[in-house]
């Protein structure tokens, strides 16, 4: 494969993925997914729709009836285990992991693909493992045995096992589950920090607001085997909820100083309409798709350099929208501020404005000018 | 005194799991009808080691041709039932797993009793031994793995079904023993026993024995992916089906060896590795060879103790419960236990 070939090949892929138990109902039908490196993919849908299944056939621990999972290219089936799993990485639920080993003897287990049938690990492999630790701040957890720790230490145990494979892909399997508000933070943030750093995500949720506040892409299964992909604010939309949930929902802004978050108000259980009987939608197909053009400025404000490139690559992206750009930076804290006055289509501005609302560590808002964007 | 890290031994450990079978086994060579001083063993071995003669016969007999296969026996089997023990309950990530769960020591038990029933000798009840335990395991695989079924509850389940199984077959071979010489000849033989050690039967266990437990050593990092559930293990990217077909094989040769050679030891599989794991947690790395190590001491102890105690040879299974029960349940309680 030549180095354009590979470049146009997107880092993880499922091509129209058809999977079925035996002797049961079609859970999945015709699922097609693409995710580039440092992106984040949240699958979503209720109880029973497939999620789980959905990363199982992805990972191969199930086979696909049809279709089939791409890495790079390359067929996951026919991958050599010891290779797949070197680049592709996966984090279970906490409360399925059994063994009880010290914290730092389970991550070190992430190497297992590293290291050979009669060996133990190296010195580099238990770096590799304090390094992990150190970065995910769960160095103090070390010589604690796992059914000593918290439920949301021991998911943060995981990741790091599964960082310890030095993956490009993470795998997590509702990650957030059974944790508490601050640990499902936690974990969140380690998620987006670990995309940030170009690991590319995927998990399972059940929350569409974090989807909406973590995910540039999502995935929703209904239980009909329906499934729909596409950038995830196109994909959670009130209508979107109710048809794959069976649940009115809102959809609103809650704005903090730093930046607006989306959130997803549950109204009621949605009654009558069964929910096969319209299919799922992207927003902009509906017809209702904010086409009109407007003028807007995004001010960023970067906390550190560490994200620059991110910001830069959003920019450059979208630079057909940009009529202007002024950067600042702020020698005495070392920060930088940067606005960008745009013209365009509101759909395209948002999107804009939710991929940089998706990197950590930055203060994200956009301003739309009076007569153009009437919200919802 | 710890362990590192990674669950590594420390070098006192060390040095303390190779020292201490070999000083447990100069004792026990001492020890008997006739008292040996530790000095004079030594004397023996090392004259038997550089091919010479020791300076009373009957003392280099007694040592070389009585104690020292019968101890050397008992330091394979303590260890091979030790480390199969552990490998079991690590497997089946089930603290109550013991070298039986698939049916071997049942399996190979009820040879032993068809070959004493037929009339064998020693190494025709070994062989039979051996050939029904591996029966047992392949009938247990046999019934409890198959596509789509899957999960190690079933190999669980099924193992206790044959091993049942094969407990009413010995029961049936003793209702058919000749009362008067055959059914005492193989109840004793049940109840365990290191009395027909001699170098030719060693000769035909030992080596299946030694080589199942330098396996486990060899690849007992890896051994930590095998409590792990389905998914994990098989996104460690290793081979785990192998791995723990590996496993079964082996912890099933060392086994029926060891039935074989000595009848049904209990306790052992169970005891030492728990006490292991209390000592030293649940990494393969220390528990395996930890396993190996107290499984030879421990062994060798309670055989010196069943043929000095008193005149008669007490069966060996009713002293590692006598001697394992209490010693089990006082480090329980003062370790906290743990957890697999």
């Amino acid at each position: 494969m030549s180095e354009m070939e590979r470049k146009a090949q997107a880092l993880l892929k499922i091509e129209k993925g058809c999977f079925a138990y035996k002797g049961g109902p079609q859970i999945l039908k015709d699922i097609n997914i693409e995710l580039e490196a440092g992106e984040i993919l949240a699958v979503l849908g209720p109880n029973g729709a497939g999620k789980t299944t959905l990363l199982r056939c992805m990972m191969d621990m199930l086979h696909w009836q049809s279709g089939r999972s791409l890495l790079d290219g390359e067929d996951i089936r026919s991958m050599p285990a010891s290779k797949l799993w070197r680049r592709m990485a996966y984090v279970p639920q906490a409360r399925s992991a059994a063994a009880s080993y010290t914290a730092f003897q389970t991550v070190l287990l992430g190497r297992s693909s590293r290291i050979g049938a009669f060996s133990a690990p190296s010195e580099a492999d238990m770096k590799v493992a304090e390094r992990v630790m150190e970065r995910l701040g769960i160095a103090h957890l070390a010589d604690k045995p796992c059914h000593a720790i918290s439920g949301g230490e021991l998911q943060m145990v995981l990741i790091a096992r599964a960082m310890a494979a030095e993956p490009e892909i993470l795998v997590l399997d509702e990650p957030e589950s059974n944790l508490d508000f601050k640990n499902q933070l936690i974990v969140l943030d380690t998620m987006s920090a670990l995309a940030a750093e170009g690991v590319a995500c995927i998990f399972n949720t059940h929350y569409p607001a974090h989807a909406l506040q973590r995910a540039g892409k999502a995935l929703m299964l209904t239980k009909g085997g329906e499934s729909i992909f596409g950038d995830t604010t196109a994909v959670v939309t009130e209508d979107n909820i109710r048809r794959a949930f069976g649940v009115n929902a809102l959809i609103g802004e809650v704005e903090t100083p730093h930046n607006i978050m989306k959130n997803v108000v549950a109204v009621g259980v949605s009654e009558g309409r069964a929910a096969g009987n319209d299919a799922l939608q992207t927003a902009g197909a509906e017809g209702g798709r904010k086409t009109d053009d407007v003028l807007a400025s995004i001010t960023v404000i970067m906390h550190s350099n560490e994200h620059a490139a991110l910001i830069n690559n959003a920019f450059r992206e979208y630079n057909h929208l940009l009529i202007g750009r002024m950067g600042l930076p702020h020698r005495r804290s070392e920060k930088y501020i940067i606005t960008v006055m745009l013209e365009g289509p509101v759909a395209d501005i948002e999107a804009l404005s939710h991929r940089l609302g998706l990197i950590p560590d930055i203060s994200v808002k956009t301003t739309y000018e009076q007569e153009g964007y009437i919200h919802g | 005194m710890s362990l590192r890290r990674d669950g590594r031994l420390g070098a006192a450990w060390i040095v303390i799991l190779i020292v201490l079978p070999f000083v447990t086994a100069i004792i026990a060579l001492g020890i008997g009808r006739m008292s040996i001083a530790p000095g004079e063993v030594f004397d023996v071995l090392r004259a038997a080691l550089s091919g010479g003669h020791a300076s009373s016969e009957l003392i280099e007999k007694t040592v070389m041709q009585l104690r020292l296969p019968r101890i050397i026996l008992a330091m394979l089997v303590g260890a091979g039932l030790s480390v199969s023990g552990c490998a079991f309950q690590s497997l089946f990530a089930n603290p109550l797993a013991t070298p039986d769960t698939l049916g071997v020591a049942s399996g190979a038990a009820f040879g032993a009793a068809l070959g004493i029933l037929l009339g064998f000798n020693l190494i025709g009840i070994q062989l039979t031994g051996l050939a029904m335990g591996g029966a047992a395991v392949a009938l247990t695989w046999l019934a409890g793995s198959g596509k789509d079924r899957g999960g190690l509850s079933y190999i669980v389940l099924s193992g206790i079904m044959i091993g049942s199984l094969f407990s009413a077959l010995i029961s049936f071979v003793k209702f058919v023993a000749d009362a008067e010489s055959e059914l005492p000849a193989i109840t004793y033989w049940l109840m365990g026993g290191l009395d027909k050690a001699n170098y030719r039967t060693l000769s035909l266990g030992a080596p299946v024995i030694i080589a199942g437990v330098i396996l486990f050593m060899l690849i007992r990092w890896r051994m930590n992916l095998l409590p792990l559930s389905d998914d994990e293990a098989k996104a460690s990217g290793v081979n785990v089906r192998l791995l723990r077909a590996v496993t079964v094989v082996a912890a099933t040769a060392i086994t029926a060896s060891c039935v074989s050679m000595c009848g049904q030891v209990g306790w052992v599989g169970l005891l030492i590795p728990h006490m292991c794991r209390m000592l030293f947690g649940n990494n393969h790395l220390s528990i395996v060879p930890a396993s190996v190590s107290f499984g030879a001491v421990f062994m060798i102890i309670v055989d010196t103790l069943a043929r000095s105690i008193s005149a008669a040879e007490i069966p060996v299974s009713i002293l590692t419960a006598i001697i394992g029960a209490p010693f089990f349940i006082i480090l329980m309680r003062r370790s906290g236990g743990w957890r697999l």
